[in-house]
């Protein structure tokens, strides 16, 4: 857990929370500053009558990450990231974005901050039932004072057309659906194109079609804009589908950080544990993380019968060709290989069959299914340039899945 | 029989009167000051009534209920009640009466949204403000036309002022309440875009506050038609004087003439401003 507590070390750090409390109360300092901050929730509550809500909470996030924090209701996850843009004060902690602690900034500085670094959408979206979608959507630009209504029409526009609303620009927030409205609310927040994307439970309101749509729409607009997302969400299956990174919040303080994976097969604790429960392997692992590297490959520049000595030398029936930069050109198997020496043919190319089932790194299991079905070879993992990456054999599908749930079981 | 302890008296009246004499004597010149700037309204306002001709008056009235309304059947009721004023002989009383008023709701509005501003923005003010308020609406409306004799002398001024006082009081509160009752979610998101004060105040508060100030303009006009009567007291001319002399000489027809013009009055007033809030209040939620 420890070493992923911290944003990758070569990546550069965006926002950086250390030590953070929150209490929400008349006696918040007094409490920080006894030991009845280790008690329970419920006993602070029960003997003060304040709520501890964020308790020592330290994260970074690199430029560029999907940051995902994840718990269920009431563990303060909306108050984390609250603070991060000091709608809601923090009681003590330092938040640094970009270097800077954003904690320091005059009222002045932190409007600019707002209006320029962060763009935040809300779990009940926060429209403006008064003015139509355009007006909202511009709002983040109008705010600043300085830029002309054309400019603002004119990206607010663009960022209308992003997330598919184009034509309801002038139709006020009561005449949108909910999912039509969290577009608006998105579109608002991307309008400044700011450098951090702050989302608090953005799509818990819809429903699940529509939901898993947003969530496609979403990865698809970070791979497109590399924002710094920060993302709260109470669902598992969503945290995992979205994050590079999953932040566990329980009772206000963070139980676990770490990349999706690690987060099902290792759960830090008997909280996580059971969060993680429910959620297939299937749904989780990766081809990227079950694929072995095969013993040998075959070159296109090589000859039959040194190919056919290659696989005997391995001992397997099949081995993938590749290019010399290793892209993936083909399956070769030993019977083939037999019938083009037999008829004296003189390439390599003559014996392999040219699209056998491949899979992409970041496919999880459950999608692997159907290709397995087909597939009498194991599958080929290549990236997105055609790159061959490695196999996975068919029973290891299973095997990988078998061991995750034993090893979640066991603990 | 027991008698109270004297010890436990407390003299405030005298306080009070005390009090008076100190502003009295003190702030004399400030409050020549607005008994002068608010006459001059006051007349000017009564001038424009006086001047424009009755079936002007009528005609706009009809076509203003008509729009808001959104019934010409309604427009045609409210110029026909015009109509009966004048045919009772009370045009012009009541030209007055409606110019006394609306000077009293221009300076409500002048007063009133602000202070009800302030006191949504501070829970220190609303402290402070709501029970005076409160004070303002329970007291009876008498009592309000000494500390305005004293202040202004008699004549409209005083009428003026005393009217002032009690209408005010919806508007401020009403303006507060609109305000307060904006969502939090919806300034919080003003907020996280970047929005001053300021910016939230007039770009979300208000706005969403308007259909509640629009009630409270409604309230505020209403009552100050209520306190015309009184006002007649202390020399505000109009209908009020009128049902006042009927009064003294027990003129029950001249009287019952009068009353029911100002019930027309209030009956207009009403209908057409609170039309206007409820369309406000449509024109949010669609
Ligand atoms: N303004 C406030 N005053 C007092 N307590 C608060 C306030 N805001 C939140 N809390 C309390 O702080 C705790 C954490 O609340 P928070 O809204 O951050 O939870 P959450 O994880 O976002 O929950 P949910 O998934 O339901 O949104 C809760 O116990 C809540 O009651
Ligand atoms: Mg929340």
């Amino acid at each position: 857990m420890e070493h992923n507590n911290q944003a990758d070390q070569t990546e550069e750090i965006c926002v950086e929370a250390n030590g953070l409390w929150k209490i929400f109360g008349k006696k918040a300092a007094d409490i920080l500053n006894s030991d009845l901050r280790f008690e329970s929730k419920e006993s602070i509550l029960e003997k003060t009558g304040n709520v501890m809500a964020v308790r020592n909470v330290s994260f970074s996030v690199a430029r560029g990450e999907f940051f995902v924090i994840m718990g269920l209701s009431g563990s303060g996850k909306s108050t984390l990231i609250r603070m991060l843009l000091r709608l809601i004060d923090s009681t003590s902690g330092s938040i640094r974005v970009n270097g800077e602690d954003i904690l320091k900034y005059s009222k002045k500085r932190l409007m600019d901050f707002r209006r320029h670094t962060t763009g935040m959408v809300f779990q009940y979206f926060g429209l403006f039932p008064h003015r139509d979608v355009l007006y909202n959507v511009a709002y983040g630009l109008k705010v600043r004072g300085d830029v002309s209504k054309e400019e603002r029409h004119a990206r607010a526009q663009e960022a209308i057309e992003t997330v598919g609303l184009k034509g309801w620009e002038n139709y006020h927030p009561s005449a949108l659906s909910g999912g039509m409205r969290q577009r608006v609310g998105i579109a608002r927040a991307l309008t400044i194109n700011p450098e951090i994307l702050l989302m608090d439970e953005p799509f818990s309101g819809l429903d699940p079609l529509i939901r898993r749509e947003m969530q496609d729409e979403l990865i698809e607009l970070q791979d497109k804009v590399q924002k710094t997302i920060i993302f709260v969400t109470h669902d598992l299956h969503e945290a995992l589908k979205l994050g590079d990174r999953i932040a566990i919040m329980r009772d206000g303080k963070v139980v676990q950080i770490g990349v999706p994976e690690d987060v099902i097969t290792s759960p830090a604790d008997d909280y996580v544990r059971e969060f993680v429960q429910d959620a297939s392997p299937a749904k989780v692992l990766t081809a990227g993380g079950i694929m072995d590297q095969p013993e040998a490959l075959l070159y296109e520049w090589q000859g039959p019968k040194a190919a056919i000595r290659t696989l005997r030398d391995i001992k397997e029936d099949y081995a993938f060709m590749v290019s010399r930069h290793r892209n993936l050109l083909g399956l070769v198997t030993l019977n083939r290989l037999k019938t083009v020496i037999q008829n004296n043919g003189a390439s390599l190319k003559e014996a392999f069959t040219p699209d056998p089932p491949t899979t992409n790194p970041v496919t999880i299991l459950e999608d692997l299914f159907p290709i397995a079905a087909e597939a009498d070879y194991p599958i080929a993992v290549v990236d997105e340039d055609g790159k061959f990456m490695g196999e996975i054999q068919i029973s290891s599908i299973f095997e990988n899945m078998i061991q995750s749930k034993e090893a979640i079981a066991d603990e | 029989m027991s008698e109270f302890p004297r010890f436990l008296n407390i003299p405030l009246a005298d306080w009070v009167d005390r009090f008076m004499d100190w502003i009295l004597t003190n702030f004399s010149g400030v409050f020549d000051a607005i008994g002068h700037t608010l006459l001059m309204m006051l007349l000017n306002i009564e001038r424009f009534f006086l001047w424009i001709p009755w079936w002007l008056v009528v005609i706009f009235v009809g076509i203003l209920a008509w729009r808001v309304m959104r019934k010409w059947t309604m427009g045609v009721v409210m110029a026909l009640l015009l109509v009966l004023i004048g045919s009772f002989g009370y045009w012009k009383l009541a030209m007055m009466t409606l110019a006394l008023t609306t000077s009293a709701v221009v300076v409500s509005l002048a007063v009133g949204i602000p202070l009800g501003i302030l006191m949504a923005k501070s829970d220190l003010a609303e402290v402070i403000i709501r029970p005076v308020l409160d004070a303002m609406q329970t007291m009876p409306s008498f009592v309000y036309l000494i500390p305005a004799l004293m202040l202004f002398g008699l004549g409209k001024v005083p009428a003026l002022f005393a009217t002032l006082i009690y209408s005010v009081p919806p508007v401020i509160r009403l303006t507060n309440v609109g305000i307060r009752q904006v969502p939090q979610d919806t300034i919080e998101a003003a907020r996280a875009s970047g929005a001053s004060p300021r910016q939230i105040l007039f770009d979300v508060q208000m706005p969403l506050a308007v259909p509640s100030i629009m009630v409270g303009i409604n309230q505020t006009t209403m009552m100050a038609l209520a306190m015309v009567v009184i006002a007649s007291m202390i020399g505000a001319r109009g209908l009020g004087l009128e049902v006042l002399l009927a009064i003294n000489r027990i003129e029950v027809g001249r009287g019952f003439e009068a009353g029911l013009c100002i019930v027309f009055l209030a009956i207009i007033i009403d209908r057409i401003t609170n039309a206007l809030a409820t369309k406000q209040q449509k024109s949010l939620e669609s």
